[in-house]
């Protein structure tokens, strides 16, 4: 029972809870009493979901394994294609995995298809990064057989995009970013990447039509090459287009002759092992899908939902990996929910089966296992991978874009309750309330999404870097509005044409907080790499005024981020000439239309970049100039000294360090040292590099599991932290437990930071009682608008009592369904290690007392 | 020697199908595991020689 009370507005508000049957549930363990699956069946499919989240590195669930069919295949392929232009080659090796793979379909699923010869298993990615795949052999995940798997890495070995790339950098630069201490590892060592694929062409106009294209279009250019009189300047441009064009019609049969295996297999089991009538006729409904699609237009949602997880399994996992879920689900969909609801449909649902629908989409995703190296495994700790949807917001035309479609989603998101894959919704005034309210009942339920997005704010970006694209076709005042997060906080274009490809583009990290700590010791990183990571600066013990450190920090943040962006170009040129993705390039409208390959095509930049613990650096900064150079109660050689013993024997000046003032209290103390430091150096000095696609780099400030890997590798900071302790768990949040001043002081000192950033991650925690209450959303919506009003890009919650995570740190046998927003993901409290879970229950919890309502003017 | 043709998990590929080539079949198996049943289905030639899956029709 909760007996909180505010006065406010000459009422006393209480927050009893607005369901009174939860005044019955003990509060520690509330959230095991939220799941509400819509039917048997996916209940069902939940309990036997066979999750492939990893926590401290390691796979949670046993019997989890790396394949070795994609690996065997492509490799078969790629030896018997030599000699071929590279483009076809790519096509050759999607070609032959897809024609020999192994299929899976599983008891009770309607959505079909996997990217393993198992269920239990994942593909890896030898044509990427050997470094990660030799990681997997010396583990109990190696493929088997496993000397089989170590000669095709040593096949590959000299082939991959690590060995094309490493060659272009100077030894010392490369193994300063292979300690991921100043920068996340460069991509090629890593093969983490990102897309956003254009499905919108695959449900529109279906494969054969695509084929059809390309195929016009080399007679054409055999038509235009054989013209008299013959110019070779205008002749030779052809010859590339036709290879394009020649994979990605191969590509094309392939992917369709897959679909139409898995329609075999599905009339294959109904009729040889399934005496079920009932689902004997549904297998027969799912061979009659994959018949059709993704080779036709679909024409219904259930076509929709089999041909955009199809096209998920080849862009992300099967032509080439890619981390993310970028789609606008609710917008792509919506047409064919419309179609399926519609009297007289040839596929014909209702509202609640659509909601089962999308509680099935949610397992599959739940049981989509990513071939990450270890250290990926780490950075998401309880996750699987980053799987995020966007929903909301508004059309091209400025209308509101919430629909039926957005509502059945967040119904099946809250239904289901897992925690992949994460949603984002834009916010806008236009936003339906009906929708709102959706969004609403999810955070309150703790899953720690939809985390919010500003509608204009982002629609805002696309125009912004539009202006830089190279082919002069950037996003159109319409285009803009169709975006979506390409991971947990870029935004990007999504759509038929435009889209990001590749992670030269949105993503990949610098860390600001160990850039300082080597900003004060001549660029040496004394507590981690034990090397120098930078130029050098000089010692912090001989600076004289505040401003030498800020220029020493200005340069070594010079030096890491030019080589970091240079690293994301240099692999992005080799992705062009040995990574080409002919699947995904005939399915952008742009790429088909030039015979361009979808990784050399940029029409529009997207050149985001993620400063990571730049709150640890900001509040070391504010801390150093108000007590070694402004009140001089401290010398800079007794800092330096403290910090190399990390503070110990110096408690009573760690603890003056630590209550210097902090960010996210609307204090101008900190607030305006931190703001200059977000605009003039983070954003200033990152905008001053030009990427491949001709744009300006911009921050994405955020955190992933980052804040908890990279905290460990960071030794003591000025803001009184100890080494290895967890750094800012956003790009923009105040640090865990400072932030005392309420949540409308956070707002106000976000809002502050303005110039040449608008895409940093803010985390807050909210009161439970509060948010259960009958007053929950009425605050949550005032808090939204006032949030939108002061034009800040992004918020997402935590909704959970420290009691709850207690009690499951106790037995977490007992929590299996406490789920947590960690930083650009979510996952099952569980399955986080305790140093994680430590990291959420410190975050503050933010009651609203009466000014903070007065602020957001809440009607109650 | 007994070969995939033989056996009750050798579906042969439809003439009109994608990806027909004389001798082809699909072998389909069921699995089953602490999760559930599943289902796989790999090409295999009809004379190949048979694995430990084997099974007369």
């Amino acid at each position: 029972m909760n007996d909180m009370t505010v006065q406010y507005s000459g009422k006393v508000l209480a927050f009893t809870p607005e369901d009174p049957r939860e005044a019955q549930i003990p509060s520690d363990e509330l959230h095991e009493h939220l799941q509400d699956p819509s039917t048997a069946r996916t209940s069902r499919l939940k309990s036997r979901c066979r999750w492939k989240h990893a926590s401290g590195g390691e796979f949670v669930e046993k019997g989890v394994q790396a394949g070795i069919e994609r690996m065997r295949l492509i490799t078969e392929a790629h030896k018997a294609s030599v000699g071929k232009p590279e483009v076809i080659r790519r096509a050759l090796m999607l070609s032959n995995f897809l024609t020999n793979t192994t299929l899976v379909v599983q008891e009770d699923e309607f959505i079909v298809g996997y990217h393993a010869e198992d269920p239990n298993m994942f593909p890896l990615y030898p044509e990427l990064s050997y470094m990660a795949v030799l990681d997997y052999l010396k583990t109990d995940y190696a493929p088997q057989p496993a000397a089989e798997a170590a000669d095709i890495v040593a096949y590959w070995k000299p082939h991959s995009l690590q060995a094309k790339c490493e060659r272009y950098f100077d030894p010392v630069d490369l193994r300063r970013g292979y300690q991921v201490s100043t920068m996340e590892g460069p991509a090629f060592a890593s093969g983490y990447n990102s897309i956003v694929p254009p499905y919108e062409t695959v449900l529109e106009d279906g494969l054969l039509a695509r084929i059809k294209l390309a195929e016009s279009h080399i007679q054409e250019a055999r038509a235009e090459m054989g013209a008299f009189p013959w110019n070779a300047d205008a002749g030779l441009k052809w010859l590339d287009k036709v290879d394009n064009w020649e994979a990605m019609v191969i590509a094309c049969k392939a992917v369709v002759a897959w679909a139409r295996r898995h329609a075999r297999l599905c009339k294959i089991v109904a009729e040889r092992f399934e005496s079920d009538p009932k689902r004997q006729a549904e297998l027969l409904e799912i061979a009659d899908i994959c018949q059709r699609i993704p080779a036709e237009p679909c024409i219904g949602l259930k076509d929709a939902v089999q041909a955009k997880w199809f096209t998920f399994l080849l862009a992300h996992a099967l032509e080439r990996y890619a981390s993310g879920y970028a789609q606008k689900e609710d917008s792509l969909l919506w047409p064919y929910y419309q179609a399926s609801l519609a009297e007289g449909s040839q596929q014909p649902m209702t509202h609640q089966q659509v909601v089962e629908l999308i509680e099935m989409e949610r397992l599959k995703i739940s049981e989509h296992g990513a071939g990450k190296s270890r250290a990926y495994r780490e950075i998401f700790p309880g996750s699987n991978d980053l799987f995020i949807a966007t929903l909301g917001g508004t059309n091209g035309d400025g209308s509101d874009a919430c629909n039926d479609m957005t509502d059945a989603i967040l119904e099946a998101t809250k239904r289901i309750r897992t925690a992949e894959p994460s949603l984002v919704f834009r916010y806008s005034k236009k936003s339906r309330a009906k929708t709102l309210r959706w969004v609403f009942e999810c955070i309150r339920d703790g899953l720690g999404y939809p985390s919010i997005k500003h509608d204009e704010i982002g629609t805002q970006q696309m125009l912004e870097y539009a202006k830089y694209s190279k082919t002069g076709n950037g996003a159109t005042p319409e285009e803009a509005h169709y975006w979506v997060n390409v991971l947990c906080m870029s935004p990007g274009l999504a759509g038929r044409r435009k889209t990001q490809k590749t992670r030269s583009e949105g993503g990949s990290s610098i860390f600001p907080a160990k850039l300082l700590e080597i900003s004060l010791n001549n660029g040496y990183d004394w507590s981690y790499a034990d090397m120098q990571m930078g130029p050098e600066t000089g010692y912090a013990t001989d600076f004289k005024t505040f401003d030498e450190l800020w220029e020493a920090f200005r340069k070594q943040y010079q030096y890491t981020i030019a080589l970091a962006i240079r690293c994301k170009d240099v692999s992005r040129s080799q992705e062009i000439k040995y990574l080409q993705m002919p699947f995904v390039s005939a399915l952008d409208d742009g790429c088909m239309e030039l015979g361009i390959d979808a990784n050399e095509l940029s029409e529009q930049p997207n050149g985001w970049h993620n400063p990571i613990t730049t709150i640890v650096a900001g509040n070391s900064l504010v801390a150093i100039k108000k007590l070694v150079f402004d009140e001089k109660k401290y010398t800079m050689t007794q800092l330096v000294d403290a910090l190399k013993v990390n503070w110990e024997g110096h408690e009573e000046m760690r603890q003056d360090f630590k209550n210097a003032p902090k960010w996210g209290n609307d204090d101008p103390e900190a607030d305006d040292l931190i703001v200059r430091f977000y605009e003039e150096i983070i954003g200033g000095e990152m905008s001053k590099n030009t990427n491949y696609s001709g744009g300006p780099v911009l921050p994405v400030g955020q955190a992933v599991g980052l804040y908890m890997e990279v905290g460990s590798r960071t030794g003591p900071t000025p803001d009184g932290r100890l080494g290895g302790e967890a750094a800012d768990d956003g790009g923009i949040s105040p640090y865990m437990g400072t932030d005392k001043k309420g949540p409308t002081a956070v707002l106000r000192s976000v809002a502050k930071v303005q110039k040449n950033q608008k895409a940093n991650l803010l985390n807050q925690r909210l009161s439970v009682p509060i948010m259960r209450s009958k007053h929950g959303f009425d605050i949550w919506h005032a808090y939204m608008d006032t949030w939108h009003d002061l034009n800040i890009d992004h918020v997402q919650f935590n909704v959970v009592s420290t009691e709850e995570m207690k009690a499951a740190q106790r037995e977490p046998e007992k929590h299996h369904d406490l789920i947590v927003r960690v930083s650009g993901y979510s996952a099952r409290f569980v399955d986080i290690p305790t140093y994680g879970q430590n990291t959420i229950i410190a975050r503050q919890e933010q009651d609203f007392s009466a000014a903070d309502l007065e602020f957001l003017n809440v009607d109650l | 020697m007994a070969t995939c043709n033989q056996c009750e998990f050798f579906n042969p590929i439809p003439s009109d199908a994608d990806d027909y080539a004389a001798g082809k079949g699909d072998c389909v198996t069921e699995k089953r595991d602490e999760k559930g049943k599943y289902w796989l289905s790999r090409p295999v030639d009809e004379h190949a020689s048979t694995c430990s899956n084997f099974h007369k029709q």
